[in-house]
């Protein structure tokens, strides 16, 4: 920005679209970001935990004598210390500490609080647990089938209505989802095709570089302050205080800068209510950091999914019907995995114009590790099933799969069965711009014909697309998000906001839409999003929301802040409020841009003077979405994000090893805000697909996990990540923040769908089971893979 | 995870580490620890009572030319001859193996002798070494004379982490000789990522060509046993023979009977003797192309 000397006109760019490095970069990039891992208390204790050495037994005793003697430690507890425990999750199925059963390997049984880690850890080999083991349920078909083993069996004496951790289940069914709209029998009968397949989505997790970590401390009244990495501390203020007994006012969250979260940060886990346990017993601040191998056992996974879609079509290519049934394995426990189905469900009924649909979901228990929230939530396991039979359906009737896609696309008005208004919707030039950058339709059929050549390698492009919230999701009684502003006497901003950054950019693209209201630099802009005694509410970093629902949310306050600076330079002026504006630092007149005065230089005039005033303005942003009713229909989300991937891969036949050597991505991104953090949100994303489709395997064998370290779990690394080709569509949505929709979760969507598309197109074999890892793709191409098949199941 | 250490020892020469040795008996080596200290932090290594740290030993360091064999010092590391010209020039094929070995950080601190000494079937070096025919030296000093003796280092691999090494004793270095004009060496290391990977099966191929045919065959398999080892029935179907597509299938098809994998986290051991087959065939037709 500038001044024009002579005619004193300001010059100054509009910030979006800009290419805009992060704020927190610096410091990142130079080791001087304190995570929880860096922080420590005056007084501080460090924690273990004991976690199950069985997979499900009966614990007989538990006896801590010698851990307790050990010198050093402060604090050791086991359920029989915690009469009090409430059980936690999203089913309220688990205390934190086990004193009865363990379920699963992750099982914890007793927490140490010492003067070292080391000492901590020491204590915890002192424990001796005796154990009876019981019946394991490795598998979620044999959790549903006849006389199997009770994971959580029904209880007696628990009062009505009380949680599953009291009253127990007279089955392994956890939960259950169904949706439908039409008339799926009906539109069967008038299909000319119609195909039937299963699908096997596997155990992966989210691999954050900072591993879990909590630190509590109570003061001397008695509140309760947590430095947390949680992605919803407003939710959490409840949930501890339910968990702890206390009042939700006395609890106070502190978020340290993250080392990822990608949704694994939704729930509440048991160390985090453990370590609050310790330091209430220990009267010391207590510090609980897993180690990575930890960190693979303890934390989420991805839901794995066993499902089995139906679909059907006209001659014509027009979609006529699809019947979903998912079996969804639970784990031990209930966290948010066992909810995709609200995400899966949308993905079924409305990514294209499909007439009739049925949704069934059945989420057990068994001994397995629990599945949480994960970027994407179920719409790349939807996705991977809906993108397979897309391009299977045109294939049985001969037409092109760009084509099929193209004529059951969604355009803006639609309204779908599900209830979904679709107000902007670039899925169409999302469809062909990705086709077109990538030469998909000749390069098809180009390497069709030349699937039966000599030579081991073959070549392959593949495509597939998503729709996933881009505007909030309204789940619990408010999506919304509050914002306080305030400028100092220099004009600089300090931007208070509910919402939290868990390294996405929000940030600074909630710093760069105030600055683009109030025609300041970036610079200008202090962000505080860190602390629930000081910031306003929001529901939390999740479902692809901060841009939209914090970016309104800022803006809103930006512009009543404008609204009262220009009013009061209007009155000083003496002219209308319409004919000013703040532009690079001053106020100028709007139609000729000509300085009035330095916005810093006025703002001081406004606040020593008689009236002595201060520029401080809050906004709450509540999103125009509703609430599902009981059949899972409403809008939820305010918009819809929309995206297509083509994936290129080279597939060596002597080997199985699969090469992702281009992807093409075309983003319906409402319109592009900071284009640097955009295209780093979308390549992040798209490598997270890729491990997911290739290389990402948890393996879970009778209930343990037996890789738990990241030499066996294969992160894709640095010579494996394809050339990009990221193109944006701009759609303007009307109510997003300058016309954008949330696409936090979008870019990790497509890439497994696109992958098993693309190994068809290059070997005529179709994968129905992730991931495909060289030997699993050898075995499908040299037929020792034997067709996968669920039979759909309800309960009774 | 460092219990039970109750004496560091770091000698400045191969003669005081060789008397300490002597002295001690039971001593844990320590030279890059890129596998001692992962693998004693998961407790699958303990620690003896001495910790000798042998990285101040001039004698054990670099890569040298003695008439016509190189010597390559016990305490090189893989960055050191993956940049070695005298290895660039006469090893290419131990040269390719180091930059297929695990990561730049790792390379920097790992050593030959421990990637030898580890005696893992999957040690990224072991393979390229046995078709060079190379040798280790072991040094002792059961009195006031260092001796050091010579062992193939296809006899010197017992079983995993176990080899022919006397308590006693240290790999002071490898002896490999240069190769003869004409010599073509191939290595391939298969992972399930291009980087950073242990090897599901390694392999390594050297001969002298003549006429079409390969002369003085060395084929040796990684992760396909309890120690890697050369193939002598694979050998011979090799040896002599022109390289031509029949020989190449039934080369290949013997090597698939020769190895005895075993099932394990990274590959069924029925998918480790297809990728030796097929690998150890393209392997075969890129030497009879070039």
């Amino acid at each position: 920005m500038a001044v024009l000397e002579k005619s004193r006109k300001v010059v100054a760019e509009s910030l979006i679209g800009q290419r805009i490095p992060k704020m927190d970069a610096p410091e990142k990039a130079s080791g001087k970001t304190r995570y929880i891992h860096d922080l420590d208390l005056s007084g501080q204790l460090h924690a273990r935990i004991l976690r199950s050495a069985r997979i499900h037994a009966r614990i007989k005793s538990i006896d801590t004598r010698a851990a307790k003697a050990l010198p050093g430690v402060h604090v050791v507890l086991t359920a029989a210390d915690l009469p009090d425990q409430r059980p936690i999750g999203v089913a309220k199925d688990h205390f934190p500490l086990k004193g009865e059963v363990v379920r699963s390997q992750r099982d914890e049984i007793a927490a140490v609080a010492a003067e070292s880690v080391e000492i901590a850890e020491a204590a915890l080999k002192l424990i001796r647990v005796e154990y009876e083991d019981l019946p394991v349920v490795a598998d979620a078909r044999a959790a549903i089938a006849p006389g199997a083993p009770l994971i959580h069996p029904p209880r007696q004496g628990a009062p009505a209505g009380a949680a599953v951790a009291y009253t127990g289940r007279p089955d392994n069914v956890a939960m259950r989802f169904d949706y439908s709209h039409g008339d799926v029998i009906q539109a069967e009968a008038d299909s000319d095709v119609v195909i039937e397949d299963s699908f096997k989505l596997h155990y992966v997790t989210h691999c954050c570089m900072g591993v879990s970590g909590v630190i509590a401390e109570f003061d001397a009244s008695g509140y309760l302050t947590l430095y947390s990495n949680t992605q919803v501390p407003f939710l959490h203020k409840r949930e501890f205080a339910e968990y702890l007994n206390m009042d939700p006012a006395r609890i106070r969250i502190i978020q340290p800068p993250i080392g990822g979260g990608f949704g694994s940060k939704l729930d509440v886990y048991p160390f985090e209510v453990i370590c609050v346990f310790l330091a209430r017993a220990a009267q010391r601040p207590v510090k609980l950091v897993f180690t990575r191998e930890e960190e693979f056992l303890a934390s989420p996974t991805r839901q794995p999914v066993l499902l089995t879609l139906r679909s059907g079509c006209k001659k014509d290519g027009t979609l006529t019907f699809r019947t979903v049934h998912t079996l969804h394995d639970n784990g031990a426990y209930t966290s948010w995995g066992a909810t995709t189905p609200f995400v899966m469900m949308q993905t079924f009924s409305s990514l294209y114009r499909v007439p009739h649909c049925d949704y069934h979901t059945t989420a057990v228990y068994t001994n397995n590790p629990y599945a949480g929230s994960f970027r994407g939530y179920g719409n790349l396991q939807a996705t991977f099933a809906i993108e397979q039979h897309m391009d299977m359906l045109a294939d049985a009737i001969g037409m092109d799969p760009l084509a099929f896609r193209l004529k059951n696309a969604q355009e803006s008005g639609e309204v779908t069965g599900q209830g979904m208004v679709f107000k902007s919707c670039g899925f169409k030039d999302c469809l062909t711009t990705a086709a077109t950058r990538s030469d998909y339709v000749v390069k098809r059929a180009a390497y069709r014909a030349r699937q039966k050549d000599a030579g081991a390698v073959k070549r392959g492009i593949g495509m597939a697309s998503m729709l996933h919230v881009g505007g909030g999701a309204k789940i619990y009684p408010s999506d919304g998000c509050g914002t306080m502003l305030k400028m100092d006497d220099f004009g600089a901003l300090t931007l208070i906001t509910g919402a939290s950054e868990i390294g996405q950019g929000s940030e600074t693209v909630l710093a760069q839409l105030v600055c683009e209201e109030l025609g300041l630099p970036i610079s200008a802009v202090t962000v505080v999003n860190n602390d629930t005694d000081i910031t306003p509410w929001d529901v939390g970093v999740h479902a692809s929301r901060t841009t939209f629902i914090a970016g309104n949310s800022a803006i809103g306050a930006a512009k009543k802040a404008k609204a009262k600076i220009l009013a009061a330079a209007a009155r000083k002026y003496e002219c209308a409020e319409e004919t000013l504006d703040l532009k690079g630092g001053f106020i100028v007149r709007k139609e000729s841009d000509e300085a009035l005065i330095e916005l810093a230089k006025f703002i001081r005039g406004l606040h020593f003077s008689d009236k002595a005033e201060l520029v401080m303005t809050t906004f709450y942003y509540e999103p125009p979405s509703v609430h599902q009713d009981k059949g899972f229909k409403g809008d939820v989300s305010a918009t819809y994000a929309w995206a297509t991937q083509v994936v290129e891969v080279e597939v060596d036949t002597a080997t199985g090893i699969v090469s992702m050597t281009h992807v093409t991505g075309a983003h319906d991104v409402g319109r592009v805000l900071n284009r640097l953090g955009l295209e780093g949100q979308i390549e992040g994303g798209v490598i997270m697909g890729q491990g997911y489709a290739l290389t990402e395997n948890l393996m879970v064998e009778d209930g343990r996990i037996r890789n738990p370290n990241f030499r066996d779990y294969k992160l894709v690394t640095a010579p494996e990540i394809p050339a990009m080709d990221v193109s944006f569509i701009e759609s303007m949505d009307g109510e997003g923040p300058q016309g954008a929709k949330g696409v936090g979760e979008a870019p990790a969507i497509c890439i497994a769908a696109a992958t098993a598309n693309a190994i068809e197109n290059a070997t005529g074999v179709r994968l129905f089971e992730l991931p495909f890892t060289p030997e699993k793709v050898y075995r499908a191409l040299h037929g020792q893979t034997e067709k996968l098949y669920w039979a759909p199941w309800k309960p009774e | 995870m460092n219990q039970g250490i109750e004496r560091y020892l770091a000698p400045q020469s191969l003669d005081q580490a060789l008397f300490a040795l002597q002295e001690l008996g039971e001593v844990t080596l320590l030279a890059g620890g890129t596998d001692l200290m992962p693998q004693a932090k998961a407790g699958r290594a303990k620690f003896k009572r001495t910790l000798m740290n042998l990285r101040g030993i001039p004698e054990l360091k670099g890569v040298s030319r003695e008439g016509n064999t190189l010597r390559l010092g016990a305490l090189a590391t893989i960055t050191e001859l993956l940049h070695d010209p005298l290895v660039g020039e006469h090893l290419p094929v131990l040269r390719e193996a180091c930059d297929h070995f695990a990561s730049d950080q790792i390379r920097n601190a790992a050593t030959l002798g421990g990637n030898i000494n580890n005696a893992s079937p999957a040690g990224d070096t072991l393979v390229p070494l046995l078709v060079l025919d190379a040798e280790v030296e072991l040094a002792s000093r059961p009195d006031e004379a260092i001796y050091r003796r010579r062992m193939p280092l296809s006899e010197f691999f017992v079983g995993p982490g176990k080899t022919r090494r006397a308590p006693a004793e240290l790999l002071s270095a490898v002896l490999v000789p240069c190769p003869a004009p004409g010599h073509v060496a191939r290595f391939y290391k298969f992972g399930a990522r291009p980087a950073l990977d242990i090897s599901t099966i390694s392999i390594g191929l050297a001969g002298v060509r003549k006429n079409g045919h390969l002369e003085n065959v060395r084929v040796a398999f990684g992760a396909v046993a309890a120690t890697p080892l050369r193939a002598l029935a694979t050998e011979e179907a090799l040896e002599g023979r022109q390289l031509d597509a029949q020989t190449i299938a039934r080369v290949a098809a013997t090597a698939r009977q020769e190895v005895q994998p075993i099932d394990d986290l990274r590959a069924s051991a029925w998918y480790r003797q297809e990728l030796v087959h097929n690998m150890l065939t393209r392997m075969l037709e890129h030497v009879a192309q070039n």
